[in-house]
């Protein structure tokens, strides 16, 4: 590579971090800024904003709402996704494969599609719009990304691993719970983050399925509509922290799972 | 233990096909109480099929697996009194050593003063004192291998199964390891189920050898029984070094046979063989076996012959002995290296003891 060619690769680079980073980083100032209005310039500062959004009982309601879907769409994912894991994993039998497309599929339909359809099943199953369908369709979503990050680790566990547990006399059961469970914690660990991550900030399908209490992103969406405010680039920062760290710290175990300890 | 040995295992014809294959063909055999068994032969003999039927990891096609008398043969691995240790170790990463060696007895439901009691007690005896906290991954090889057999010593099997557990270990460990199994199996006197292709380990560590070929036993024996007096050829050159005489038997006397080996007649011993004269048939004879030299000795089966090629090994030399006429009647022997120095090229005489050239079954 030349000088030239470099210095290009840089520039275009920056250029990409730069646009990447602005809209973020104009967010975030916003927040503190001691005016109604948006936008340049900043006469003054204050930390109102946030101080609002921690009195705000509608959008820390709201807030715990949309973690009570997170960690509950997220616990049915993981407990679904591993049973599908275990049994696609080690066995072999026709048509697996179709069976682990299937598996595949919800990861990749179009949210909007799979929004409409689980709206119209929802509603024949007599469920009301609202938490319960919120989870159910998060779960359906996410089912597969736990299959896929806990088939992976599933395959790299010697299968010695569980035949030494059933000759020291664990039945398969106390084998799974006692051995092949604790070697697959970093993946369910990873794939649990990401999970929670997907439903927290999934819109379509909670604008679908939600009742009159809404989650935070549709929340957002509808204080949007009534005019921009600070206090939603307050809100929007402190999700921006919190699903930051929890990705950050979820890519770390997911890289320490691919080293394979 | 005294006395008679009691039989604990007994294998009764069992066969295990893999598709078409056939990995274990009607096998039958006793194993004692007691007894270091080493089931021996190259991979795909049916070896480690035999040790999974006993762990209860195969379920053989026909035939009963009998141990200590009751009919283990359709028993899954966790209700039957056998442990294994194998060959990967399998230690469970996310358990310290005493977590790993007290499973087992978790699992038969032992009290927990019993369980460290016991823990303690079996890592003391294997030298692994004060480990217990340490994870697998914080030990060596060697000390891995111990753990894994603390492991499965731990429930107090009726048979101990082992997987070639000394593969991972390097060559030098391996050879100290063979020693203190052989130690840990007498005093413990447990009956151990060894499975190697490694001919060395199986003649340091068993009472008895069975060696498998295709799914089925080629011969069982004592160490020295194989070694001496091989069966038939697989043996012979399966284990240690062999010349293979083909060759055509002229005729017996009292105590030995003769064969005409290109021309030239080597005596031997048919062991219980009784070939016609005129028969086509295979002898062995072990290359440490065949003495040399400088004049002619006494004994009645001796030849005289000339050395062709000379490979100095250390402390032995290799010979390449021409006898008779031919080009292809070499006998390879194996001569102490100081003695090798002090040998005619061209006329030197081999002998051996007639009890070690002896007839194969395969004959022909």
């Amino acid at each position: 590579m030349t000088r030239h060619t470099r210095i290009l690769m840089s520039v275009i680079y920056g250029a990409f971090v730069v646009y990447l980073f602005v809209p973020l980083v104009l967010m975030v100032l916003m927040g503190f800024k001691d005016s109604k209005f948006i936008g340049f310039p900043i006469t003054s500062w204050t930390m109102d904003w946030y101080l609002g959004v921690f009195q705000d009982t509608e959008v820390l309601t709201v807030f715990a709402y949309s973690m009570t879907i997170a960690v509950s769409s997220t616990l049915l994912s993981l407990a679904i996704g591993t049973w599908i894991a275990a049994f696609l994993g080690p066995n072999r039998f026709r048509g697996k494969l179709i069976v682990f497309a299937l598996t595949c599929l919800p990861a990749v339909i179009p949210g909007i599609i799979s929004a409409i359809s689980l709206r119209i099943f929802a509603r024949l199953l007599d469920i009301e719009p609202g938490m319960l369908a919120i989870i159910l369709g998060h779960t359906v979503h996410n089912v597969p990304f736990v299959a896929l990050v806990v088939m992976a680790r599933l395959s790299t566990q010697p299968k010695s691993h569980v035949e030494a547990a059933r000759d020291l006399g664990a039945d398969s059961v106390v084998a799974f719970f006692r051995v092949t469970l604790p070697y697959l914690k970093p993946a369910l660990i990873g794939a649990g983050i990401f999970c929670m991550l997907l439903s927290f900030d999934d819109f379509v399908r909670a604008f679908f399925l939600g009742g009159y209490q809404p989650t935070l992103p549709v929340l957002i969406f509808a204080m949007l509509r009534s005019g921009m405010s600070p206090e939603i680039n307050a809100i929007s920062t402190i999700v921006l922290i919190l699903t930051a760290v929890l990705g950050l710290w979820a890519e770390r175990s997911m890289r320490r799972l691919n080293k394979g300890a | 233990m005294s006395g008679e040995r009691d039989v604990i295992v007994h294998l009764d014809k069992i066969t295990k096909r893999f598709g078409k294959t056939v990995a274990v063909d009607r096998l039958d055999m006793q194993i004692m109480a007691g007894e270091f068994v080493t089931f021996l032969g190259p991979s795909g003999c049916g070896k480690s099929t035999t040790l999974r039927m006993l762990g209860g990891f195969e379920t053989p096609d026909e035939g009963r697996i009998v141990l200590d008398g009751t009919d283990v043969t359709r028993l899954p691995p966790n209700r039957r009194d056998v442990n294994m240790v194998f060959q990967d170790y399998a230690l469970f990463p996310h358990m310290t050593v005493g977590q790993n060696v007290a499973f087992g007895l978790e699992l038969k439901g032992k009290g927990r003063s019993e369980i460290d009691r016991r823990t303690g007690e079996l890592l003391e005896f294997l030298q692994l004192g004060g480990f217990e906290e340490r994870t697998p991954d914080q030990l060596s090889g060697g000390q891995r291998q111990r753990v894994a057999l603390a492991r499965a010593l731990a429930p107090d099997p009726k048979l101990l199964l082992l997987d070639e557990p000394l593969g991972a270990l390097d060559a030098k460990l391996r050879a100290q390891v063979q020693v203190e199994l052989k130690d840990i199996q007498k005093r413990t006197g447990k009956t151990f189920f060894f499975v190697t292709h490694d001919q060395d380990e199986a003649l340091t560590m068993s009472d008895r050898i069975v060696v498998m070929n295709a799914g089925r036993v080629e011969q069982a024996g004592t160490p020295e029984d194989l070694y001496f007096r091989p069966v038939s050829r697989f043996v012979a050159e399966f284990i240690g070094e062999t010349n293979l005489l083909e060759g055509k038997v002229r005729g017996s006397d009292a105590d030995a046979i003769v064969i005409d080996w290109n021309g030239v007649e080597l005596r031997g011993s048919a062991h219980g063989h009784r070939p016609e004269p005129g028969e086509n048939v295979m002898a062995a004879l072990r290359l440490e076996n065949v003495a040399c030299h400088p004049d002619k000795p006494a004994a009645a089966n001796a030849v005289q012959g000339r050395i062709v090629s000379r490979l100095f090994k250390g402390s032995r030399t290799a010979l390449d002995i021409r006898v008779g006429e031919r080009d292809d009647a070499v006998i390879k022997a194996y001569v102490d290296a100081a003695k090798a120095q002090g040998l005619p090229q061209d006329h030197l005489w081999i002998s051996w003891d007639i009890e070690r050239l002896t007839l194969l079954k395969d004959s022909a």
